[in-house]
């Protein structure tokens, strides 16, 4: 400090009044005059960036901003060599850019408020969650249908334990109406009639043909229906296909059973987690070999092994810089849907993260005993063996359990590109709109979620 | 006989640890290396098994030239001369007797060693050399488990398994409660005195001084200030050494057997 002071004082002589002037004119040329050239050089940058940034962002109530850091910059000349408090620069500065960065994420506070009715459409399914259903007993009977009539269409009759479905007439067109009777059904029973395409797709026959179409049987168990049938199924004119007219009785029975959307969740879950698991044991074992390589104190030596560091150092940041979802986008791109490019991406991204944390551990090490044992007489891999190994072994341990956490959680998104687990199944729910099947998702990711930290954090606190 | 020819040492930042310093160990000698923190004590010792390169002057120990040395050759001098640090330089979480093996490195076959598996003969050794000092109990317990005199004895039964012909200590008991320093130094006075191991030891308390050394080498900013007889040292050579402003400090009140 008295160094500075001694070489700055003759400068400091310089009239303030002179400096002020000039920092009108260019901010930060008075304060360089006066001897002061970092100071002169911060102020400019402050004063740039902020006129900068309001220009771009063109909106003239914020002109006043660096307006004010202007004339600041000349109040900051005046009180050479004390200078004006930077504090009151920093302020001006810093309400700027949050206030221009409020406008320009276009945060609108109210919209979290507004859409109640959106919100309840969604939240009321979430409160029931489709994981478990009550048993039931499904018993379907069926009848064919030719679309469109063949010269000699066989008669659209069946009859299946006991229950007997006609379809009139024989065979249709598309647009056309066809009637439906059956006998022997349940009485009293609702049922669901659906139109059956040639490959096992199922129509719905309620309005717009969004909605299932539920009809009760009468007392004798007779059931008579008229619908249209659905436009855009059919193949071509002269191209004649089976279909179906389904009729569906549901019955509940006692108990619970995991229902069909729950199933599709724990096969989901169960690819989720052994996906993660084999990424991080394979990424583990491609990033022990690399993390060597990148450790300082083991490559600083020459510059061969030095420039192998800067290599391996280079290679672990750009893939580390990757996120694993966007290597999975190009992995489902490269060798298709399913749980195998999620697991490709999750392997590139865990071997890089874990090649840098396990090249830190590495270089965090006591380098005593490597010393000693360098002074035995001992070779190179001698050296890490005896010296380097024991020392990492329990953070490596505790560093991949950790990922394997990390990567349960990354693979359930890693799933809504088409890489499979549980994601790729909450990203179709989602589409659908099935907020039920959502919702049950969200609990059982959240539960794997907290068993696995659980585990992994006993696991980890009995390593040290 | 070693033979320290013009050793200099500087380091990359432009520090000159070593300057310009000869002087000759015989045989069966106790040298003690004296001087204050940052006097080059340490740097001498690592310059004598090359674990630092020195910039210039020879090495040469019975007329080989460590200082020439190729990396095969140099490991074959290294696993003659022990090493016992201040620090102990254990590795803590491996077991007391896998501490005491690695000294063997150097002997073992390299491809069994990287497996861990050493002979009936390296294993009794090990238990020799850890009777020797007196902890044989402890082969099996982590090393960290172990007081710090009994760290410091582990690291000298490693140095034991080297069968050297040189020990260099670097300053061995200045992490130890004084109490302990003179049960540390009495091991490496009795390989002296009965194996005629030669030792080099850097030291910091001048009673130990007296106690141990035949010969003393004094350091001062890495030039050799004094080379002669303990009892030389009196109170105006050890103001030279150490500066005007230097008290001395007696390690223990109480001599141990």
């Amino acid at each position: 400090m008295s160094v500075n002071q001694a070489v700055s004082s003759p400068k400091a002589a310089r009239s303030p009044l002179v400096a002020a002037l000039l920092s009108l004119v260019i901010p930060g040329l008075g304060q360089a005059w006066q001897g002061h050239l970092a100071r002169g050089g911060g102020v400019f940058a402050v004063v740039v960036s902020a006129l900068a940034t309001t220009i771009w962002y063109g909106h003239a109530t914020w002109y006043i901003i660096p307006a004010a850091l202007w004339l600041w910059n000349v109040w900051d000349c005046l009180r050479m060599p004390a200078g004006a408090p930077a504090w009151a620069a920093a302020i001006l500065w810093l309400s700027m850019a949050y206030g221009i960065g409020w406008q320009v994420t276009e945060i609108n506070l109210l919209a979290l408020a507004q859409n109640g009715e959106r919100a309840a459409s969604i939240l009321r399914p979430m409160m029931r969650p489709d994981f478990i259903t009550k048993r039931q007993n499904r018993t379907q009977y069926s009848v064919r249908v030719q679309v469109p009539c063949s010269t000699n269409p066989p008669r659209a009759q069946a009859t299946i334990n006991g229950v007997t479905i006609t379809a009139s007439p024989d065979c249709v067109t598309v647009g056309e109406n066809i009637l439906v009777t059956a006998r022997g059904l349940q009485p009293n029973f609702p049922t669901e009639v659906t139109w059956v395409t040639p490959t096992g797709g199922v129509i719905m026959l309620g309005e717009n043909n969004a909605k299932m179409l539920t009809l009760n049987s009468d007392e004798q168990g007779n059931l008579t229906v008229m619908f249209t049938v659905p436009t855009g199924i059919q193949a071509s004119e002269e191209f004649v296909q089976d279909y179906r007219i389904a009729l569906t009785q549901v019955e509940t029975l006692p108990g619970y059973e995991i229902s069909p959307n729950g199933r599709y969740i724990l096969q989901g879950i169960y690819e989720t987690l052994a996906l993660a698991l084999l990424a991080t044991a394979l990424g583990a074992v491609l990033a022990l070999p690399i993390s060597f390589l990148a450790a300082r104190n083991l490559m600083g030596g020459n510059p061969l092994t030095y420039s192998i560091y800067v290599l391996a150092r280079t290679f672990l940041n750009i893939f580390r810089s990757i996120e694993a979802l966007i290597l999975a986008i190009i992995f489902v791109i490269i060798v298709g849907l399913g749980p195998f490019p999620g697991m490709l991406a999750l392997t590139v991204h865990t071997t890089a993260a874990l090649g840098k944390l396990y090249s830190e551990v590495i270089e965090g090490i006591d380098p005593g005993p490597i010393e000693a044992v360098r002074a035995t007489g001992a070779n190179w891999a001698q050296i890490v063996r005896f010296a380097v190994i024991p020392q990492i072994v329990p953070s490596f341990t505790a560093l991949t359990i950790y990922r394997w956490d990390i990567n349960v959680r990354s693979s359930t998104t890693i799933g809504f590109v088409g890489g499979g687990g549980i994601g790729f199944f909450l990203w179709q729910w989602i589409l659908l709109g099935d907020y039920r099947a959502v919702s049950a998702s969200f609990i059982t990711i959240a539960v794997v979620v907290i068993i696995m930290d659980f585990f992994s954090a006993q696991l980890r606190a009995q390593l040290h | 006989m070693l033979r320290i020819e013009n050793l200099t040492k500087v380091y990359p930042t432009g520090t000159v640890a070593l300057k310009d310093v000869s002087f000759q160990v015989e045989d069966g000698e106790f040298l003690v290396v004296i001087g204050l923190s940052g006097s080059g004590k340490s740097t001498l010792l690592r310059c004598i098994n090359r674990l630092i390169e020195p910039t210039s002057g020879r090495i040469l120990w019975d007329d080989i030239d460590i200082t020439a040395a190729n990396a095969q050759q140099l490991r074959l001098i290294r696993r003659q001369i022990g090493m016992v640090f201040q620090q102990f330089n254990l590795v803590k979480r491996s077991k007391v007797i896998t501490n005491v093996l690695s000294g063997r490195l150097g002997y073992a076959n390299p491809w069994a060693s990287l497996l861990g598996i050493w002979s009936h003969e390296d294993r009794q050794r090990a238990m020799q050399a850890l009777e020797r000092v007196g902890i044989a109990d402890k082969a099996n317990n982590r090393a960290d488990a172990l007081s710090g005199g009994q760290q410091q004895r582990v690291g000298i039964a490693r140095a034991l398994m080297q069968e050297p012909r040189l020990i260099l200590a670097d300053e061995p008991v200045a992490s130890l409660d004084p109490v302990l320093a003179h049960s540390i130094l009495q091991y490496l006075e009795a390989l002296n005195r009965t194996d005629g191991v030669t030792v080099i030891c850097s030291l910091h308390f001048l009673d130990l001084v007296h106690r141990y050394a035949t010969r003393v080498v004094a350091l001062k900013d890495g030039v050799k200030v004094f080379e002669g007889l303990p009892k030389e040292i009196d109170r105006a050579r050890f103001k030279e050494i150490y500066g005007e402003e230097a008290e001395e400090v007696r390690a223990t009140a109480v001599e141990v057997g």
